[in-house]
């Protein structure tokens, strides 16, 4: 038995176009003491990232499929990373080959390094109603005259879109260059990518610019809101503000919802003019009748997909916001002190109320992939025994 | 803990009036405040926080009471009392609170598409219906000072110096008392003697009171500024059973607050500050705990500006109180001191163009519910506006205004409420509708710093791609992304639990920091981060019939929750498991027999902690139950401590631990280290200890069955610390760490934080029987601490911090203008230091070193004791008066135990002051000694820093020598950054201080943090080329004037001189060694002229004395596989491993080692390889007819070669030039190409399989690309610089015919000395006999250049001397013999691999046609093809 364990020290999210390092470990758990213990061999090992696209028959019409084989040959060396996958390919890297011809004494342990840039033209993870992209690192490996051994370990993409390709290749910017120069550029010049994303992230999102909006009905002015930015990274939280003193209308309630719209494009859809999937990732409600400024703090989940879209589906972001307001406008009752009687002021019992709603689209960006690690549903780590 | 969170949120009133409420009062349950004006009382609710009702009083009623001053609930909330000015008593029934009345009930139109926006809307989002009605008023004849609710009874305080004592109920006078003041016996303590009545407190009255619970007594406030407690000795208020105690010393108080948990009395002062008071339990007398202040470090203009206290408010769980001044603002303070909050500073106080803001001036406050809300009435704002308004227009004298209420949002630590062990490395936050946690788990770095060691263990497991540096830097990276980030991962409370059970009580996160349970006032719900789904009663009348009550906890994957069954009306203890649905019927239900305060779980046991003051332990036990699981819950002991507890109420926490006093017997039995050995009980701040007696005879535990084992019983407590908030423990246990794990950690307010360390026996030695066994060390910290991460030495907690929206809304000042938003984010501290220094202060040098070693692997530890250096350095340099037992030196020698003990003083002194480092150094020893030990430790960067000491310290010639000693061995080691430094601090010196004296200490910039900054601001006049070596890039000099050239520079500067000598020194030894790619990459990395250099060298030190030598050096270097022949066709060195394919296993073989092996493989005589003319390209003519003008001026320094260079160039034409490195890379591809050839080639002529499997492993065992590259640009530069030698090297290692033919076509020019073409001749045949006996896979090459070879002969026998002839006659007389075999071996077997020894085949034996012979072999044919296709010279070149 050789045990096989892929694990990405950096953690399961990645951003395209960042490198993604993977350490497979090959071992022979057997003790050198033990009697039974036998070196084992391994004829092959090779590893690939592939994203796998799955749309929902009900809502998703995809062109017949070309007559690409999914069949594997068991005894086969051909490696189809997608191999018993449910969905399409749509998306792969060259394989690279980890080894050939390993042998492992009992008890020793052998560590590959692999190594690959995450594409960059790819969609982002996602799991929707109609479609889900997901991406895995499969790693294959086969032992002589036996069928190939799949580890998969999945990994979570995030695609900053709109990002500026950089300045064509970046060696022939620092033109004649010295072969022995390059070494030590070669790991700074990986790591710019994602700094680069990482600075223009911060740059869109932390730039404030307040909008303000009078949100009337028919019956006239509810409430003044503010919001300070509309694009945001996962994890940020969206601030607004309401101001109700103004309002001619009482609002007896509000209620912002933090939604995802999901939309089939159009050559795609399976009925035409199919409704658009809409998800909700979080919701403020606040009584504010006699409340005249308040504000919501609604926090992005760190691991819901950002906006993008893709030539079959399109995924937005917006905020919900429904207001239940008072059918009549109520003058605020004046108590006169002083009176010859006791007054006694008590609130009404019935109000009658209708209902609005409104939506503020927004835009929701990436963040560090490092902290979206941490919440990620993928440990980066797998584990097969062959 | 409490943190302000977002901005307050306003609430208007929605009646318009002329005056403005000042008094807000709370019903006891804090769902119902009463807000007081002057003649109105108006209800609101909590939430929605709406106003329910409001009283507005007649005239006449009015001008016979007189204005509304305060009101006090009724405990049960039924009623309300109301004091006026004219000394009434007003009492309101509140009626309706029980009946299903409900206000601001929405009516949606029918059919309406969308009816309600949440379910059960009605029932939860709306006030309850409430009215008043006004009760008989008593009169007490004076103006009411105070009031407060007594459970049956109302105290009301008068201005005439009386105490009356009202019943609620009591109608009329029966039922009243009156005290008076003087009447009451005041003194300091309560032993000393009973003092009569205190004369002098005619005509004092008490202006504030405040009943405390826990200690049966009141805190007042005399109207002379006096503060006191007044005690009733017996159980009800009796006149002549009242004792009051003094504090002593105030006389300037004005409010009180009493905290009921800790037992504590904050009074405010006039002055501004805060006295906390707790009564001497021995003495009964009053004793000052500690103060509140303002500090003026942090708050500079106004720590004495605030004027009197106005309110204090302790928060509903007691932990912290919210201070108020007459000037205003808001403050918050945890029980025993830690600031948390002031709203008189920076963003509160000022706005973001700098312009000071109005602070808010409160005339009252008070908390809401569970503590997340702060009410708060601002005064004034009302009443300025009203002025403007007067002034502006006479018209309405007093306009009518709907008055405004902030109500301030709060976060708090789950801990303040749920003290529970597993929340105690997480940091986990509650507000009112939200969790938040912190990002990371500080267990899956445990994890992976536990994994990473496994790369490091198998080094030599030859993983080629192996990368040992990665996990480290991946740890710390993780390490600090969890630290540094300052995000939190929020998770909204279920709506629909929230929105029924509001507000959210206790909260519990579970050891791993995956689950959160959350309860509110019934039923709980919980969540787990890995689904990211709540969990709620699928029943909800299962949820509404039980109440939290002790807390919740988690156990495994089980929810354990004390509570209160309503339909059965017992106390229950449960259990739920996580995975199956909520619902009772899943439950493990235990009853229990009195009510729970506190719970806890340790391990598989469980605590309570009950209303009885006794302490229960449980144990727990998982059962496999059919399909799922369930836990069985068995009562294990029952500890009483109704003697020690006064008041069940003033446990804080109570916890089992491991912890025990004598660590000897732990030490002893490590596996037993986790047992439950003591439980520590918080009691109202002090923390008290009860161990498990082990004094008794001791049962064997292998005599008792586990079952029954009888628990030992605990012995008397100890008090352990007082003034303690938080504790922390672990369980868990680690051998290695045991210092930090067996500790225990308390947090101690305003003190700080303590740490109550075990001392170990070094060595498993007896202990010293006068070496305690455990040590409290308090230390300070700057944050507050809310989890403690024990392996890790750390600290996490949480501050505020603002972020200013104003200007962005223009006038219309919103809140957002006038607050800052507020948020909260994690922080996090190192303490070791602080630790350590403790320990070394009290001679415990050895559990110092002991706890250090045990953390010498955490990634800041090196800053741990950089810290250690930093603190005690900058008190003991500083002190005006001489230290008498200075620690520095102890430190020192303490850091000198650590392999790090070098780089920390030096990193230490460069961030402190030049004055302190005489101070320094006399204490850790001569920077020269310790610059010498670093290059003796190979440190060269820690070396550099000391370099910068040395050079403020010392004459220029000592920093000089010294400098130019680490130069050189950063040349050796290759560390270009640090020789680049170097030069440029070696010409710094040389540039201005020769021969000046030393440098004064105030010309420096002692306090330059960056390495070399003082020295790259410093002009370095002289050396323009010292800006070329940092450029970094290719610059291949065509002009040889640098050696010339900087003479004339040198005489200017003779460090310029200086400098070139030691970079000419360093290059000789490297190309004397063979290291061409270390020599590759000084050059590229100095700017090192290598060309020049080489050509004035070529004849001297760049020759090749040892061919075989060199190839071999190359391959180890350039990681470049030898050639490998198929394994059919020759096996015997393969088999016998003296033939290695891959070269890495040789990488770390010294050179002797090397030249040992040769030796030994060297058995057979040096044979001639003969050579052919394939082709005839060079790649050094193509760069000459790029650059003529170049070579031309090169000509000055070595005229004759670059003439026969000329000469040959002519006649080719080359689409390329050298020089540049596209050509580089065409070079290169054009190698690629070559790949693609033999694919084709083989492909088409249909090879054998061992054909095929030859090819591939050609192609296999071709070096890396960037080696190729490399070799080739050196490959260049020899050419250029005319050493054939090293070209012929090259050209074999790259297995390049046209190299070798080329090289071989200039030995033909006359003015290549006779010795460079006898050495490549010697040096070929020495490489082919070498390759015939030990390398095959050179065979088919040099097989493949025989013409050339057998060129080369021809033409050297005519130049050379008959001596030179020796090896060649030698190899021919050898040749005989091998050339017949050569010839009558088998054509494929020549070609293939060379496997007979055929490399010495004589000219007339193998005249350059072995490819018209063979077309169809592989590799000549296929080159022939390459040649035709690029350039036309193939024939001539055949020929």
């Amino acid at each position: 038995m050789i045990e096989v364990v892929a694990s990405m020290a950096r953690g399961p999210v990645f951003l395209a176009g960042e490198l993604m390092e993977c350490l497979i470990t090959f071992t022979n758990p057997m003790s050198h003491l033990s009697t039974s213990a036998s070196s084992e061999m391994l004829a092959w090992a090779s590893a690939q990232i592939h994203c796998q696209f799955h749309a929902s028959e009900n809502r998703v019409a995809l062109p017949t499929r070309g007559n690409k084989q999914d069949v594997q040959a068991e005894s086969d060396t051909v490696l189809i990373p997608s191999r018993g996958e449910r969905g399409q390919c749509v998306l792969d890297t060259p394989p690279k080959i980890l080894f050939c011809d390993l042998r492992l004494d009992p008890g020793e342990r052998k560590t590959y390094s692999y190594s690959e840039v995450v594409p960059v033209d790819g969609p982002p993870s996602f799991r929707g109603q109609a479609v889900k992209y997901v991406y895995k690192l499969t790693i294959g490996c086969q032992r002589v005259n036996s069928p190939i051994k799949l580890l998969r370990v999945p990994f979570r993409v995030l695609v900053l879109q709109g990002m500026p390709e950089p300045p064509f290749p970046q060696d022939e910017e620092v033109s004649p260059s010295n072969p022995f120069l390059e070494e030590e550029e070669v790991s700074r010049r990986d790591a710019r990518p994602l700094e680069r994303a990482l600075d223009m992230l911060m740059v869109t999102t932390s730039r404030r610019s307040p909008h303000m909006f009078n949100i009337t009905n028919t019956r006239g002015k509810v409430a003044k809101f503010c919001i300070f930015k509309t694009v945001y990274r996962l994890g940020e939280e969206i601030i607004g503000t309401f101001n109700f003193s103004e309002g001619d209308i009482p609002c007896l309630q509000y209620s912002v919802s933090l939604q995802s719209e999901e939309e089939i494009q159009d050559q795609y859809q399976r009925r035409p003019g199919q409704a658009v999937s809409v998800t909700g990732h979080g919701r403020h409600l606040e009584s504010c009748l006699h409340t005249a400024s308040s504000h919501f703090s609604l926090p992005i989940p760190l691991n819901v997909t950002p906006g993008f879209s893709t030539d079959v589906v399109a995924l937005r972001w917006r905020l919900h916001f429904e207001f239940v307001t008072a059918r009549e406008p109520m003058e605020a009752p004046t108590v006169l002190q002083n009176q010859a009687e006791v007054t006694i002021w008590a609130g009404a019992e019935h109000v009658d109320v209708d209902t609005f709603s409104w939506n503020l689209p927004i835009k929701v960006l990436p963040t560090n992939p490092a902290l979206a690690s941490y919440v990620s549903q993928f440990t980066g780590t797998n584990r097969i025994d062959i | 803990m409490y943190f302000l969170t977002g901005w307050p949120r306003r609430l208007l009133c929605p009646l318009k009036s002329e005056e403005e409420p000042f008094h807000i009062q709370p019903s006891s349950q804090r769902f119902y405040f009463a807000l007081v004006s002057e003649t109105q009382i108006s209800i609101w609710f909590s939430r929605p926080s709406v106003l329910i009702v409001s009283y507005i009083e007649s005239v006449k009623a009015a001008a016979q009471f007189g204005f509304y001053q305060k009101a006090e609930w009724k405990p049960d909330d039924s009623m309300i009392a109301v004091a006026t000015a004219k000394g009434y008593i007003l009492l309101f029934d509140v009626l309706g609170g029980g009946d299903e009345k409900y206000l601001y009930e929405p009516v949606y139109p029918k059919g309406s598409p969308r009816v309600k926006v949440t379910p059960g809307y009605k029932e939860e989002q709306c006030a309850p219906a409430l009215s008043l009605e006004m009760k008989k008023p008593v009169d007490l004849e004076a103006p009411i000072t105070s009031l407060q609710s007594l459970q049956e009874n109302l105290l009301v305080c008068t201005a005439d110096g009386y105490l009356h004592v009202l019943h609620w109920d009591g109608q009329g006078s029966n039922g009243r008392k009156a005290i008076c003041l003087t009447t009451i016996p005041f003194s300091l303590d309560l032993q000393s003697a009973r003092a009569g009545p205190a004369l002098d407190l005619e005509g004092v009255y008490i202006c504030c009171m405040e009943y405390c619970v826990t200690l049966d007594g009141f805190a007042v406030v005399l109207s002379d500024g006096r503060l006191g407690f007044i005690t009733p000795l017996s159980n009800t208020i009796i006149a002549d059973q009242l004792q009051g105690v003094w504090a002593a010393d105030v006389s300037d108080g004005t409010c009180v607050a009493v905290n009921n948990k800790y037992r504590l009395m904050a009074f405010g002062c006039a002055s501004g500050s805060v006295l906390v008071y707790m009564i001497d339990t021995t003495t009964g007398s009053m004793q000052l705990s500690h103060k509140l202040e303002l500090t003026p470090k942090h708050y500079p203009d106004i720590y004495n500006k605030t004027g009197a206290v106005k309110v204090i408010c302790w928060s509903p769980d007691c932990s912290v109180a919210m201070v108020t001044w007459e000037c205003g603002g808001l403050s918050l303070w945890s029980v025993f001191g830690a600031h948390l909050i002031c709203t008189l500073g920076e963003d509160f106080a000022h706005r973001s163009d700098g312009t000071k803001k109005e602070p808010l001036r409160i005339s009252s406050m008070s908390w809401g519910a569970e503590g997340y809300h702060l009410w708060v009435l601002p005064s004034n704002q009302g009443r300025r506006r009203k002025e403007e308004h007067s002034m502006e227009e006479d018209s309405p004298p007093h306009p009518f205004l709907r008055a405004g209420i902030l109500q301030f949002h709060f976060i708090k630590s789950a801990l303040t409420v749920n003290p529970c062990t597993s929340n105690q490395e997480h940091v986990l936050l509650h507000g009112e509708d939200r969790l938040y946690l912190t990002c990371g788990d500080p267990t899956q770095i445990h994890s992976t710093s536990d994994a990473h060691p496994h790369t490091h263990l198998h080094p030599h497991d030859g993983s080629p791609l192996h990368q040992p540096a990665h996990p480290d830097s991946s740890l710390s990276q993780g390490l600090s992304t969890l630290l540094g980030h300052k995000h939190w991962h929020v998770v909204q409370i279920h709506s629909t639990y929230l929105e029924s059970n509001w507000p959210i009580r206790f909260a519990a996160i579970d050891t791993a920091g995956q689950c959160m349970a959350v309860a509110g006032r019934r039923g709980f719900a919980h969540y787990s981060l890995f689904t990211r789904k709540w969990k709620l009663f699928g029943n909800i009348t299962q949820e509404q019939n039980m109440t939290v009550t002790g807390g919740l906890a988690w156990w495994n994957d089980f929810v354990v929750v004390a509570c209160y069954n309503f339909t059965d009306q017992q106390e229950q203890l449960r259990l739920y498991q996580r995975s199956s649905n909520l619902d009772n019927a899943f439950a493990s239900v235990t009853k229990l027999h009195a009510d729970t305060l506190l719970l806890n779980v340790f391990r598989d046991m469980i605590i309570l902690f009950r209303a009885d003051c006794s302490i229960c332990l449980y144990s727990i036990e998982k059962r496999n139950e059919g399909l799922g699981q369930s836990a069985s819950v068995e009562l294990l002991q029952e500890v009483s401590m109704s003697r020690y507890i006064p008041h069940p109420a003033l446990v804080v926490s109570v916890t089992l631990t491991s912890v025990r006093t004598e660590t000897g017997i732990t030490l002893k039995a490590p596996q037993q280290a986790c047992t439950a050995e003591s439980i520590m009980l918080n009691l109202a701040g002090q923390l008290i200890m009860l161990q498990r007696d082990r004094s008794g005879p001791q049962v064997r535990e292998k005599e008792t069955p586990a079952i029954n084992k009888k628990l030992l019983p605990f012995s008397p407590p100890v008090v352990l610390a007082q003034c303690v908030e938080n504790v922390w423990t672990t369980c868990r246990s680690n051998k290695k760490k045991r210092h930090l794990l067996e500790a225990l950690w308390l947090s101690c307010g305003e003190a700080g934080m303590k740490v109550w360390l075990p001392l170990f026996p070094r060595d498993h030695r007896k202990p010293h029987s006068f070496l305690s066994r455990r040590i409290m060390l308090p230390f300070h910290i700057n944050i507050y601490p809310l989890a403690v991460l024990f392996e890790d030495a750390l600290v996490l907690g949480a501050t505020n911090e603002t972020v200013l929206y104003d200007g962005l809304q223009g006038s219309s000042e919103p809140l957002e203008a006038l607050f800052p938003y507020c948020t909260v984010e994690r922080t996090s501290q190192i303490y070791l230091h602080h630790i350590l220094r403790q320990l070394l202060v009290r001679n415990l040098g050895e559990q110092a070193l002991m706890l250090a070693q045990s953390c010498a692997g955490l990634p800041y530890f090196p800053h741990v004791m950089e810290l250690m250096v930093h603190v005690v350095l900058e008190e003991e340099a500083t002190s005006r008066e001489p230290i008498p037992d200075p620690l520095l030196p102890t430190v020192a020698k303490f850091i000198t135990e650590f392999p790090l003990f070098l780089q920390t003083i030096v990193h230490c002194a460069r961030k402190t002051e030049y004055a302190l480092w005489n101070y320094l150094f006399a204490a850790v020893g001569n920077p020269k000694d310790l610059f010498e030990e670093c290059l003796m430790a190979q440190d060269l960067d820690t070396a550099a820093s000391y370099l910068i000491i040395l050079q403020n310290m010392e004459v220029p010639a000592v920093s000089r020598q010294h400098a130019t000693l680490l130069f050189n061995t950063a040349l050796e080691q290759g560390k270009w950054d640090l020789c680049r430094h170097m030069i440029r601090f070696l010409k710094a010196i040389g540039s201005g201080e020769m021969d000046t004296p030393p440098p004064t200490p105030s010309t420096q910039e002692p306090s330059s943090t960056g390495a070399f900054e003082f020295f790259r601001n410093r002009s370095i006049s002289l050396s323009q080329s010292a800006d070329s070596i940092s450029t970094g890039k290719f610059n291949l000099q065509k002009t040889f004037s640098m050696p010339t050239g900087s003479s004339p520079k040198g005489a200017d500067c003779p460090e310029n001189m200086y400098i070139d000598m030691m970079l000419w020194r360093h290059a000789r030894h490297l190309l004397e060694q063979v290291r061409l790619r270390d020599l590759g990459c000084f050059s590229a990395q100095l700017g090192f002229e290598l060309i020049g250099w080489l050509c004035r060298e070529r004849n001297r030190v760049a020759r090749v004395e040892d061919f075989v030598l060199a190839l071999k050096k190359l391959h180890e270097d350039f990681l470049w596989p030898f050639p490998v022949i198929p394994v059919g066709s020759l096996s015997s060195p393969l088999k016998n491993g003296r033939c290695r394919p891959v070269l890495s296993t040789q990488l770390l073989k010294s050179q002797s080692a090397d030249s040992l092996l040769n030796s030994d493989m060297d058995t057979a005589p040096p044979l001639a390889v003969p050579m052919n003319h394939t082709w005839t390209d060079s790649l050094g003519q193509r760069s000459k007819d790029t650059d003529t003008a170049s070579s031309a001026h090169s000509n000055q320094n070595s005229p004759q070669t670059y003439d026969a260079f000329l000469s040959l160039v002519t006649n080719k034409v080359e689409e390329y030039s050298i020089g540049s490195a596209t050509d580089l890379t065409e070079t290169s591809s054009m190698v690629d190409g070559d790949w693609m050839m033999v694919d084709e080639n083989s492909s088409t002529l249909s090879l054998s399989q061992a054909e095929l499997e030859h090819i591939s492993m050609e192609l296999a065992n071709k070096g890396p690309h960037k080696s190729q590259v490399q070799l080739r640009y050196l490959l260049h530069v020899f050419m250029e610089a005319g050493c054939l030698e090293w070209c012929v090297v090259i050209g074999l290692i790259l297995r390049d015919t046209n190299v070798i033919k080329q090289v071989i076509s200039f030995l033909d020019n006359p003015e290549v000395p006779a010795e460079t073409v006898q050495s490549i001749r010697k040096g070929l045949l020495a490489v082919d006999t070498w390759a015939s006996s030990d390398s095959l896979g050179y065979k088919p090459f040099l097989n493949l250049i025989q013409p050339q070879l057998q060129h080369l002969m021809e033409s050297t026998s005519e130049q050379v001397q008959p001596e030179a002839f020796q090896p060649a006659t030698q190899s021919s007389k050898l040749s005989g013999s091998d050339g017949l075999g050569g010839a009558t071996a088998p054509r494929a077997e020549d070609s293939r691999g060379g496997a007979a020894p055929l490399g010495l085949t004589l000219p007339a034996l193998e005249p350059a046609g072995g490819y018209n012979r063979t077309p169809s072999e592989d590799c000549p044919s296929e080159q022939s093809e390459v040649q035709g296709e690029e350039e036309g010279t193939y024939d001539c070149t055949l020929s």
